[in-house]
């Protein structure tokens, strides 16, 4: 029987991926001032392993049951937690009791308050032990924030103590890391560099009786160049951070057909000019589109309330440093090249029709959710 | 640079003020008859009393190794029964008093293996299984354990070798459907269906859960060869033995969507939206529909997969990459799961997603470590041939 039922079971597993989520409990504190709160969700599957809930042994746990082991619960979880400010332990109250639902089913939510003394402490040392002996595998999921700033971190029975100071530099990197993810977008986003390139084309032509001249001189043209990356800029911070902030949201099916449409309107604008001295109002306009389309990269990146600002304006200032790139290598090449029949016939002519050509093939890619390159 | 300054403290104080976890929305439940979990098992399950009492059984004889083993080997079978990683949570701590170490018993270092390679940490996993087969050279379920895993880090000679080891101590149906397993992957699906078959049609009692592992080899390699039709007939005479098995369950529901028959899915996963991996094919089936129920399934997987990034740990790799793949068009971050997936997991679903995702992501270069593997393993399966070929095909 022994070795019959374990061979089954050894290729069996081998092969099958780990189909269930293990358990985690989530813990997040904050300090503020010589204040410190807690917030615990602890799966109510290992409540009830570790000290039962299902009174009725229904299989079912209600809400019912789980208010009659409130005081249980707070006195188990919280016997299982120490929080030490500047060296000294600190009293942990339960101040509440809620449910919540994670992606693995039902939790009970623990809110508590330390108490560590008048003084605002300078470090939090936190040390967790809960379920540690039930099941070796489960993991206190840590938050930690303090004055704004958020750190995480996973606490394990190889490493049960984690301690934080306050004022570490962490923000600091993790701006630096929205930067990065700025730059980096703005390098790959094709339809943004296309949209804004399309605008810059003409910048180097004044528009007199419906055609492009060459502008005469470097001044005109700069200032061209300044109001239509201000707008831009300006109209996608707006919606970028109202998106974020979560004011507004729209389907990205819309964001992205209309962005692949600026994209089609603004290079036609240069085969067949309606708009020239007001180029920086279409910017403006569409710039609102494409804050959006930003906003759907970042909420990918994984964003969480305590670095939403962090990230909002690291981001932002990722894209602009990007585009200001992409300008500063275009313009000057335009520029000097500006009265020659190769920019002229090829770059702005042949460019914007090639850019066009592409933009309406993301519209109805976009659109209609197809696949045409 | 001082980033708080910069923004100012009236936006920081809206925006930052609530301590929470991205998803997390605590509630007051309207009354006490609200149910906020459901448990697995049926009430007075026998398992749930059988486990009692080895419970009971350890606790009161602290120091006997196998009462303890007893307890971990239940709930490791719990484990794979339900798919669910806290029941190898519980058998680990079963286990505590006895660390691996020459001394302690031969099952106790076998469990230990078990609960190792369940959380991918093979290497170590095969260690103990060798401590194992020092202490008794006879260890059967040792020696079984050695060739699944080198079978899932695509070492065949070394699978093939540990199923010879095998033979002289096991029955013959063991032996063969160990030689059948890695003839199967190797190039010889066809001849390894008639054997294991045959060896199966002369046994006449069998363990049920040994004969649902049987069965769903067997429709593995029918489909391997094209025959849809047997396949099935397999995958139905698995589920008709009324053991819960997540494996198969996944296995059936990948055959049926390649065929296009994704209501199918959809009906017989309906109910398994707690396993990660049964849910993945339920939102894959449920998108091709268009069903309604589609995007929050989505919606849950993804939450499950950031939650198991929040812990740090890369367990599900491959059907993240698959999830990423399939479900969010992401060709890029898909294909880097499935990149890295396949440093450690190579069996040949773990070669179909690199590939596919690498064609997705027009990446040729990142899919020649399945194509190798192919070449070498002289795999059959058609789709992942065709995969393979396109991917060839592609201009760098």
């Amino acid at each position: 029987m022994k070795s019959r039922y374990a061979f089954l079971a050894s290729l069996l597993i081998a092969a099958a991926a780990q189909a269930h989520k293990p358990s985690d409990s989530y813990l997040a504190l904050s300090v503020d001032g010589a204040a410190l709160r807690g917030q615990w969700d602890i799966a109510l599957r290992d409540l009830e392993f570790a000290i039962g809930l299902d009174a009725d042994a229904n299989g079912e746990i209600t809400w019912g049951e789980l208010r009659a082991k409130h005081a249980d619960i707070a006195a188990y979880a919280l016997a299982r937690l120490a929080v030490r400010a500047d060296g000294r332990d600190c009293g942990l109250t339960p101040t509440g009791h809620l449910a919540d639902e994670h992606s693995d089913g039902g939790y009970a939510v623990l809110r508590f308050e330390a108490a560590c003394g008048p003084a605002a402490p300078a470090s939090v040392e936190v040390t967790y032990s809960l379920f540690f002996d039930l099941d070796p595998t489960h993991r206190g999921l840590l938050r930690f924030e303090w004055g704004g700033a958020a750190q995480t971190g996973v606490l394990s029975p190889e490493r049960p103590t984690l301690a934080f100071r306050a004022g570490e530099a962490a923000p600091l990197a993790q701006f630096l890391d929205y930067l990065r993810e700025g730059v980096w977008h703005i390098s790959i986003g094709i339809d943004h560099v296309l949209f804004v390139l399309s605008l810059l084309l003409p910048s180097v032509f004044v528009l007199r009786n419906k055609e492009w001249k060459a502008a005469e001189r470097f001044r005109d043209t700069f200032w061209d160049v300044f109001k239509v990356v201000t707008s831009f800029t300006v109209a996608h911070s707006i919606t970028l951070s109202l998106a974020a902030l979560a004011v507004i949201s729209l389907p990205s099916r819309l964001v992205e057909s209309t962005i692949a449409l600026s994209v089609v309107l603004a290079a036609l604008n240069n085969l067949k000019p309606v708009v020239a001295e007001r180029r920086w109002a279409v910017a403006f306009a569409f710039g609102l589109i494409h804050g959006f389309g930003f906003a759907s990269v970042l909420a990918d990146l994984g964003l969480r309330q305590g670095t939403l600002l962090l990230a909002l304006v690291g981001f932002n200032l990722g894209v602009e440093v990007g585009q200001l790139a992409i300008v500063g290598t275009f313009l000057p090449l335009a520029y000097a090249l500006r009265d020659g029949w190769f920019y002229r016939r090829v770059v702005f002519g042949g460019g914007s029709a090639a850019i066009v050509l592409i933009a309406a093939i993301w519209l109805v890619e976009r659109a209609f959710d197809l696949k045409l390159l | 640079m001082n980033v708080h300054g910069l923004l100012g403290p009236a936006l920081l104080g809206t925006a930052l003020a609530i301590p929470n976890w991205a998803a997390a929305a605590p509630y007051l439940p309207k009354d006490d008859a609200v149910v906020l979990e459901t448990l697995p098992g049926r009430p007075n399950d026998p398992a749930a009393a059988e486990l009692r009492q080895l419970r009971a059984a350890a606790a009161a004889a602290p120091m006997d190794a196998q009462a303890a083993a007893r307890v971990a080997r239940r709930y490791f079978d719990l484990a794979i029964a339900e798919g669910d990683p806290r029941y190898v949570g519980y058998a680990a701590a079963a286990l505590r008093r006895w660390p691996e170490s020459a001394a302690v018993p031969a099952e106790v270092l076998v469990l230990h293996g078990m609960l190792r390679q369940y959380r991918h940490d093979f290497a170590r996993a095969m260690h103990d299984f060798d401590l194992a087969l020092t202490a008794e050279p006879g260890n059967t379920e040792a020696r079984a354990w050695r060739a699944a895993i080198l079978m899932v880090q695509a070492d065949y000679a070394g699978a093939r070798r540990e199923c010879e080891l095998l033979a002289p101590h096991t029955t013959e149906l063991h032996a063969t459907a160990c030689a059948a397993y890695v003839a199967a992957t190797t190039g010889q699906a066809r001849a390894a269906y008639d054997r294991l078959s045959r060896a199966l049609a002369q046994r006449s009692e069998l363990d049920p859960g040994f004969e649902v592992w049987i069965q769903t080899r067997l429709a593995e390699m029918a489909w391997r060869t094209g025959d849809f039709a047997v396949a099935e007939r397999h995958f139905r005479r698995g589920l008709a033995l009324g053991i819960a098995d997540n494996f198969l369950l996944a296995a059936y529901a990948d055959l049926l969507l390649e065929r296009g028959r994704a209501a199918e899915v959809v009906a017989l996963l309906k109910n398994w939206v707690r396993s990660d991996t049964l849910l993945l094919r339920l939102a894959l089936a449920a998108r091709r529909l268009n069903l309604a129920d589609g995007d929050k399934y989505v919606r849950a997987l993804g939450e499950r997969f950031a939650d198991a990034a929040l812990r740090g740990e890369k367990l599900h790799l491959q059907e993240e990459a698959r999830f990423l793949l399939d479900l969010k068009g992401d060709a890029r971050a898909a294909l880097a799961a499935a990149s890295e997936n396949y440093r450690s997991q190579r069996e040949p679903r773990d070669a179909l997603i690199l590939l596919e995702a690498a064609l997705a992501a027009r990446d040729p270069a990142a899919g020649a470590p399945a194509l190798q593997w192919l070449e070498s393993s002289g795999y059959e399966d058609k789709r992942v041939r065709e995969a393979a070929a396109k991917l060839k095909a592609m201009k760098p």
